[in-house]
């Protein structure tokens, strides 16, 4: 193989750490973006909701 | 059940079980000198069943349309009673092998009998068998709830349980035959894993198609945590069972992974059946059932998001904290204990959503069983990732590695979080899918729950005292530098745990046992519910007041 | 219109997917992808030899019977490991372990350098029913091992399956290997000279459980604990202090 084994570790290390900052941050802005918030408040209480069959 | 299927599906549907047992038929005759051939008969006898049972009704009368106005539930009953056949059968081979530790001659001179074949049949019995048949029938339930949507269709979910069963079978049935791969958590041989393989694609393409088929807009975060756990475990199956069969008529293979690689597959699967299949799924139980059962809804939904991307980020990492010291790359090892440290923010997080959504309710916990099952389960998650994370620690692992301390901080997560979340769950589902006012009997709920509690209670206390004697007297030294125990002494320190840990067992299996008559009863017995005006289709209301 | 609502709530279910999987490979990936190259990593051994037919055979029974689910082969980097088991485990010496037996869980003691601590005689009687020779023993008895035949007939389409894995068998170790297996645990037959011309001078061959008119599984399963960390000397040299591996008990 070409690649050798610790630029693998090297490349794995440093672009691994950067991908996960990445993806946590489109994360939080998912979760605390305010128009969302409607969403989710409806979702929380949707599944309380009495009636027990499939909408058409 | 199959009068519930329209005509077409059972003609599929006998296709399947025909085909099935021919491919059993042929493992039988290409493996006839090998334990395969005892396989390929159960395949073609498994087959033939199912193929019998279509046949008996396959001209009846075709459903009504009427049945699109309801959810379709008839495969999530035959789940929930697989998934309890389940846990009697694999508890009762926990507590046989719990005995063996301190009766070794419990084994009636069977080779099936000894240790080594019995306990696979105790851990996939009750992952599996008993955890993921509940998984799998209230994430059908929970995905068409939360969807408002109704199945795509009646027969994939009865080819993925009835499948998924039959995976079960052949894995427990293997072990004591001999039939393993002897990797921790995928034992099942290579033709197992490629039916698994079959069954777990439809499972996850129904469910993709009846979220497809959703009136609501958003996904509700139970079935996130079900999505994650039926993809991961695909992914984890496939890659850790790849494998060279010696030849199509043997049941034995050779895993193409080898030594240090091989290693840290295995308990990257291993480590991630744990994440993903007993954490993720039952979070996704716990989502659903807990604010129903609770009447009250979750206490934050960020952060049930939030908790669940951590989760999903973190578990893959943490795998090689199973093999510290080892010869592992350092670098390897030191990554997975980070990881397994920083679980615990995203694990705690979803204890403590469990719990605040209590926080207003004690009185409801106070008072019912089933509340209190959920309860406890949150509890226990919360200290069993606790007790991960530290284990996880390198100089902690010198310790407990290799020791009952291992055991016990399992089934500190296995019976105190998965079972007693799922027997809540159960308790949940049961009445309200059978159309029962409540379960047969509280007061047996009462018992199964205190069983349930003391059971764990003294199981997990037995393990940690003789994994900390046994990880302490390993190491340590004379005055004059040599090493005080030989490991023979050690043994003879655990007897008295082994057998305490039995007894913890036995009480649990009893709770069980009590829960599942208890689950039986409700459905044979109960007074059924009136049922609510919006529960029933209009025109069959018409029809039961003509009737009237 | 309807029909482009629910095209978009189709899409987010495979996109959410997609996140998923983003989202959790990614740990897979870090630490699983430089393990494809970890060969560069792992030590040099020269001197190590494949499992003969019999040896692996043994190596099944082990797998078949799940020992691994009480006795693990790794001993770690730890000073009262070293001093209680041996020179901690090397990465090389399970080279071509398909599948690894490190194991989890110490029920019994560590059985890496196992090979040559007890005579053959020790661990049939030890197997047939431990509390002979450790009454405190809670190991499970196997005395049917040594009432049942061993299967020769397949074992070269095992290690034709255990080639195309990776394990270097040679052509002739292929075709040879139910002769083979056979060969070394019958010292008395004509052409045992085979097995240690094919997997080296070191192999020991000798009837194992004591019967030398049949293959018993007993056989290989001894043969196997009896070259458990004895496939190389690689541990016993790359050490701090480096030390000859101990004689074996006859």
């Amino acid at each position: 193989m070409d690649i050798s084994h610790d630029a693998l570790v090297a490349f794995s290390k440093s672009w691994g750490l950067f991908y996960l900052i990445g993806l946590m941050i489109g994360v939080l802005i998912y979760t605390f973006r305010p128009s969302n918030r409607g969403k989710f408040n409806r979702a929380k209480q949707s599944v309380l909701d009495q009636d027990d069959k499939p909408w058409t | 059940m199959i009068l519930t299927l329209t005509e077409t599906e059972r003609q599929v549907a006998l296709a399947i079980s025909v085909a099935v047992a021919l491919c059993g038929l042929a493992l039988a005759a290409a493996g006839n000198q090998d334990t395969m051939e005892i396989h390929g008969w159960l395949i073609l006898a498994f087959g033939g069943i199912c193929a019998l049972v279509v046949i008996r009704e396959i001209w009846g009368p075709e459903p009504p349309k009427s049945r699109l106005e309801s959810y379709y539930d008839e495969p999530i009953k035959f789940g929930i009673a697989a998934s309890m056949a389940w846990a009697v059968v694999a508890m009762f081979v926990g507590v046989w092998v719990a005995a063996l530790l301190a009766f070794p001659d419990l084994t009636f001179d069977g080779a099936w009998a000894s240790f080594g074949r019995l306990r696979p049949v105790h851990t996939s019995g009750v992952i599996f068998g008993f955890g993921g048949n509940a998984l799998i029938a209230t994430s059908l339930h929970v995905v068409q709830r939360t969807s408002r949507a109704r199945l795509p269709d009646q027969l994939s979910a009865w080819f993925v349980l009835v499948g998924y069963n039959l995976f079960c079978i052949l894995a427990a049935s293997g072990y004591l035959l001999g039939v393993t791969q002897s990797k921790e958590y995928a034992e099942a041989e290579w033709y197992a894993d490629i039916w698994l393989v079959i069954v777990w694609v439809t499972y996850f393409i129904l469910y993709i198609r009846t979220l497809a088929r959703r009136k609501e807009p958003h996904i509700y975060v139970a079935n996130w945590y079900f999505m994650a756990f039926i993809l991961v475990v695909a992914i984890l199956h496939s890659i850790n069972n790849l494998a060279v069969p010696v030849s199509l008529g043997h049941a034995k293979s050779y895993t193409i992974w080898s030594g240090v690689q091989d290693a840290m597959v295995q308990w990257w699967y291993g480590h991630n059946a744990v994440a993903f299949f007993l954490t993720a799924g039952f979070l996704g139980m716990l989502y659903y059932y807990l604010p129903i059962r609770a009447q009250r809804p979750i206490f934050s939904y960020r952060l049930s998001i939030l908790s669940f991307w951590g989760i999903t980020f973190f578990y893959m990492w943490a795998g090689s904290h199973h093999l510290h010291y080892t010869a592992l790359p350092h670098w390897v090892q030191t990554l997975g204990m980070t990881f397994s440290v920083m679980l615990l923010v995203p694990s705690w997080a979803s204890a403590g959503n469990a719990l605040l959504t209590l926080n207003g309710a004690w009185h409801r916990v106070r008072d019912d069983a089933t509340l209190r099952f959920m309860m406890v389960a949150a509890v226990f998650y919360g200290i069993s990732t606790f007790e991960g994370s530290f284990l996880a620690i390198r100089p902690v692992n010198s310790l407990s590695h290799y020791t009952d301390w291992t055991v016990g901080h399992v089934h500190a997560g296995a019976l105190g979080w998965v079972a007693l979340i799922t027997f809540g769950s159960l308790y949940t589902l049961v009445p309200s899918l059978w159309k029962r006012e409540g379960m047969y009997s509280p007061a047996l709920v009462e018992w199964h729950f205190w069983l349930s509690l003391a059971g764990t209670l003294v199981y997990i206390f037995a393990m940690w005292n003789s994994g900390i004697i046994q990880g302490l007297m390993w190491r340590t030294y004379t005055e004059e530098g040599t090493l005080a125990y030989s490991f023979l002494d050690s043994l003879r320190a655990m007897y008295p745990y082994y057998i305490a840990r039995a007894f913890g067992g036995l009480l649990f299996l009893i709770g069980a046992v009590i829960g599942a008559y208890n689950m039986w009863m409700t459905v044979r017995a109960a007074p059924a519910k009136a049922p609510l005006e919006s529960d029933v289709p209009l025109n069959a209301a018409v029809a039961a007041a003509g009737r009237g | 219109m309807a029909e482009l609502f629910h095209r978009k709530l189709e899409r987010t279910a495979i996109g959410f997917v997609l996140a998923i999987i983003a989202a959790a490979s990614v740990g897979g990936l870090v630490e699983i992808a430089p393990l494809f190259t970890i060969d560069e990593t792992v030590e040099e051994a020269p001197d190590m030899r494949l499992y003969t037919p019999l040896e692996l055979a043994g190596r099944n029974i082990y797998v078949r019977e799940g020992c691994y689910a009480c006795h693990s082969q790794m001993i770690r980097t730890l000073q009262d490991e070293v001093e209680r088991y041996g020179p901690y485990s090397l990465a090389v010496e399970s080279k071509h372990d398909h599948p690894m037996l490190w194991g989890s869980k110490r029920t019994g003691p560590d059985l890496a350098r196992v090979g040559g601590k007890y005579s053959d005689f020790w661990h049939v009687a030890h197997l047939t029913n431990p509390r002979d020779v450790v009454p405190d023993s809670n190991m499970p008895a196997y005395p049917w091992l040594a009432r049942t035949e061993l299967r020769l007939n397949d074992l070269p389409l095992h290690l034709k399956a255990l080639r195309a894995a990776g394990v270097p068998y040679t052509d002739a170790m292929v075709e040879n290997a139910a002769v083979d297996a056979y060969d070394q645990a019958t010292p008395e037959s004509s052409t045992s000279s085979g097995v240690t011309e094919r997997y080296g001078e070191k192999t020991q061959v000798r009837v194992f459980d004591d019967v030398a008119t049949q293959v018993t599984e007993m056989d290989a399963l001894v043969a196997y604990l009896q070259v458990l960390g004895r496939l190389t000397d690689a541990a016993y040299k790359n050490t701090a202090a480096p030390q000859k591996p101990p004689e074996p008990v006859k």
